[in-house]
């Protein structure tokens, strides 16, 4: 669903660039200007003509079990949000958490963090589409995750805790 | 006139006899050779709006006339270059049944006959008629035609759908779909007296509001999941009877029936964002069997 | 009238029998300049040989489908619009967790000051109304998504999924939220 704002931000930004420096330049860069438009009328991850495999009569294929990304993922996402749900109310009753209930926190955060631009992706670049696309972000997610986590520990270890440093700057 | 119509049909249906054997019927009348080699149209969901078309008017309206605009989307498979757009249509109210059925079939009887749809009970039980009626998916022949005629009722085909013509979607991926969840009896024993499966009352409670579903496809094409996942997730409708499977009391395959869902993409695109259940013009609720299918799932 | 419908079933089943049989017969029937100008065929096309395969056809017409309307026609309801608020306030909520935290782990080197003191420093200088607003952009996105975020837990438990429970709670998660934020912001 977060796909609703993209194209039109997208398109409104590329209309914008074209509208105000291209269109006065010189001749050879016309053509460029009409690839621009041309580019800026796509939509964002059209659906593909349409194709059917097999007959009208085949089954749709059915995907082998993978438990680890369907069932044990479920339960494990369902678990991290209810878990998620005491440590968000705590500090509002007590003030800010105690470290390691912050770092309980913190790190439940990245991984329902993870998991839902995880969902996002799988929902908007689907792998039969656009499976380059489809990589290339599942990778940048997976170092950006790593990144958060170590960004974390280091907040967590050398600074106040999360709950703290929001409720210093709350109070300020 | 009666033995004029049986003559031409006598000629008709001589045709095919003479045809020589370079000659030979198309499925349907687009000329294969000339549009081969722009496809790509389904990138282009966009619309020709109706301040562009013309407005179709009632011939003869009545003394009285309760005029209402009906906005149809149309496209031609024959002239697959043309955009698809939205087409207008006046009707009179008061010369037109209460549904919005009643209305299409006037469209097409009295001022378009070109207007393509499916239909075929009338009555909310074969589930031909679905289509997006004023943003919502449901039966036409089970959607009054608000009375407020000022203002236009819109009609598209079940959204994120590819349209074979006009309202008609094509459905086929959705019936391949609900035939990979081998929706039938699986048994290897036999029963006690090796004539019926029985079943308690009880167990027979569990399959309302499940048996009930017409597989019109309305709340699949609901779900904004679907739309984006249609290949691979399975959608409401799909599973809802997946699900009614699943609980049959009678059914010894559900252990291979659960496997089959448990993978990232058949039942797991669901977040449940319940536009099936708001939708289902039968009244069942897709939302809920597929939050039981995810808590069946679960607890293996 | 009767007559004629048996006379033309008669035939339909010599077709199926013996199809040769009914052609030679219906061919002698036929006045010889009709046949001669092709007037039997008129209605026929002629197809290549290429796209003769009535299933390749089928392929070839279903790639020049447009694909109906969707997100733009469908009307606005609490279902939808709720759930994509939910997938929209939870990027917002960790988009910027994200950030600040790379940013705070390449700010010793970039010579960032990233640390709660120094951030709720530069946060006291901005003026009263800023500061409510900033806080109201932070605190709707979080109020909505945990409170939706309960809501859903709820629906995997298999309660409150009806059409009429799924409004109302809708509808209610809306009104805290927004009060709750509110709240937030002014304190």
């Amino acid at each position: 669903m977060a796909s609703l704002a993209r194209p039109f931000t997208l398109r409104q930004t590329c209309l914008s660039i074209s509208r105000s420096s291209l269109p006065r330049t010189t001749a050879p860069g016309i053509s460029q200007i009409v690839a621009f438009h041309a580019s800026t009328k796509k939509n964002i991850l059209p659906p593909l003509p349409q194709t059917i495999q097999g007959t009208v009569n085949d089954a749709a294929p059915v995907p082998k079990p993978h438990p680890s990304e369907g069932s044990y993922h479920w339960t494990f996402e369902r678990l991290i949000s209810a878990g998620l749900v005491p440590l968000t109310i705590a500090p509002f009753a007590g003030g800010s958490l105690n470290p390691v209930l912050d770092a309980v926190l913190c790190s439940l955060l990245i991984v329902h963090s993870h998991i839902g631009f995880q969902a996002s992706i799988t929902d908007y670049f689907p792998l039969r589409r656009v499976p380059k696309t489809r990589k290339f972000l599942t990778w940048v997610l997976r170092g950006a995750t790593l990144g958060t986590a170590v960004g974390l520990y280091e907040f967590e270890t050398n600074d106040i805790g999360l709950t703290g440093a929001i409720k210093r700057v709350w109070e300020a | 006139m009666a033995a004029l119509r049986s003559t031409s049909r006598l000629v008709a249906s001589s045709k095919p006899l003479f045809r020589p054997a370079v000659f030979a019927r198309t499925y349907a009348t687009v000329d294969p050779v000339a549009q081969v080699s722009t496809p790509a149209n389904a990138a282009n969901t966009k619309v020709i709006p109706e301040s562009k078309t013309s407005n179709v008017q009632e011939p003869k309206p009545s003394e009285n006339p309760k005029f209402k605009t009906f906005q149809i989307y149309r496209w031609n498979p024959d002239k697959p270059e043309e955009k698809p757009k939205m087409q207008s249509y006046q009707l009179d109210l008061n010369k037109t049944g209460p549904m919005v059925l009643d209305a299409l079939i006037r469209i097409k009887n009295e001022l378009d006959p070109t207007l393509t749809f499916r239909r075929s009970c009338r009555e909310g039980i074969c589930g031909s008629c679905a289509m997006n009626i004023d943003g919502v998916n449901t039966l036409a022949c089970l959607c009054r035609i608000s009375t407020e005629h000022a203002k236009e009722l819109r009609i598209y085909p079940l959204p994120h759908t590819y349209v074979v013509k006009d309202l008609v979607p094509d459905l086929t991926h959705f019936y391949k779909q609900y035939k990979s969840i081998k929706p039938y009896l699986q048994r290897d024993t036999k029963s006690a007296d090796g004539l019926e499966n029985r079943q308690s009352p009880e167990d027979r409670q569990k399959l309302d509001g499940l048996y009930e579903c017409i597989l019109c496809a309305c709340c699949s094409t609901s779900c904004p999941s679907y739309w984006w996942n249609s290949e691979e997730y399975l959608g409401p409708a799909i599973l809802l009877q997946s699900y009614r499977w699943l609980i049959d009391s009678r059914d010894e395959r559900t252990a291979e029936r659960k496997q089959a869902l448990d993978n990232s993409m058949s039942v797991y695109r669901c977040h449940t964002i319940l536009n099936c259940s708001r939708t289902c013009p039968k009244g069942l609720n897709p939302g809920r069997a597929i939050a039981e299918i995810k808590k069946m799932l679960a607890s293996h | 009238m009767i007559s004629q419908k048996v006379a033309q079933q008669s035939l339909r089943r010599l077709a199926v029998q013996q199809p040769y049989a009914v052609r030679w017969s219906l061919m002698n029937s036929m006045t010889p300049a009709a046949v001669a100008t092709g007037r039997t065929t008129m209605q026929m096309r002629q197809v290549t040989s290429k796209a003769s395969d009535p299933t390749k056809l089928l392929a070839q017409q279903r790639l020049h489908r447009p694909v109906s309307p969707h997100l733009t026609i469908y009307r606005p309801q609490v279902t939808w619009i709720l759930s994509a608020l939910h997938r929209n306030t939870g990027l917002i909520l960790s988009g910027p967790l994200y950030l600040f935290s790379i940013a705070y782990l390449a700010a010793p080197a970039l010579g960032w000051h990233l640390e709660s003191a120094s951030l709720a420093a530069a946060f006291a200088t901005l003026p009263l109304v800023a500061k409510i607003l900033l806080k109201a952009t932070v605190a709707l996105p979080f109020t909505f998504h945990t409170l939706n975020g309960v809501r859903h837990l709820v629906w995997d438990l298999g309660r409150g999924i009806t059409n009429k429970q799924v409004i109302k709670s809708g509808w209610a998660v809306v009104g805290l939220s927004v009060v709750s934020a509110l709240y937030l912001a002014f304190i």
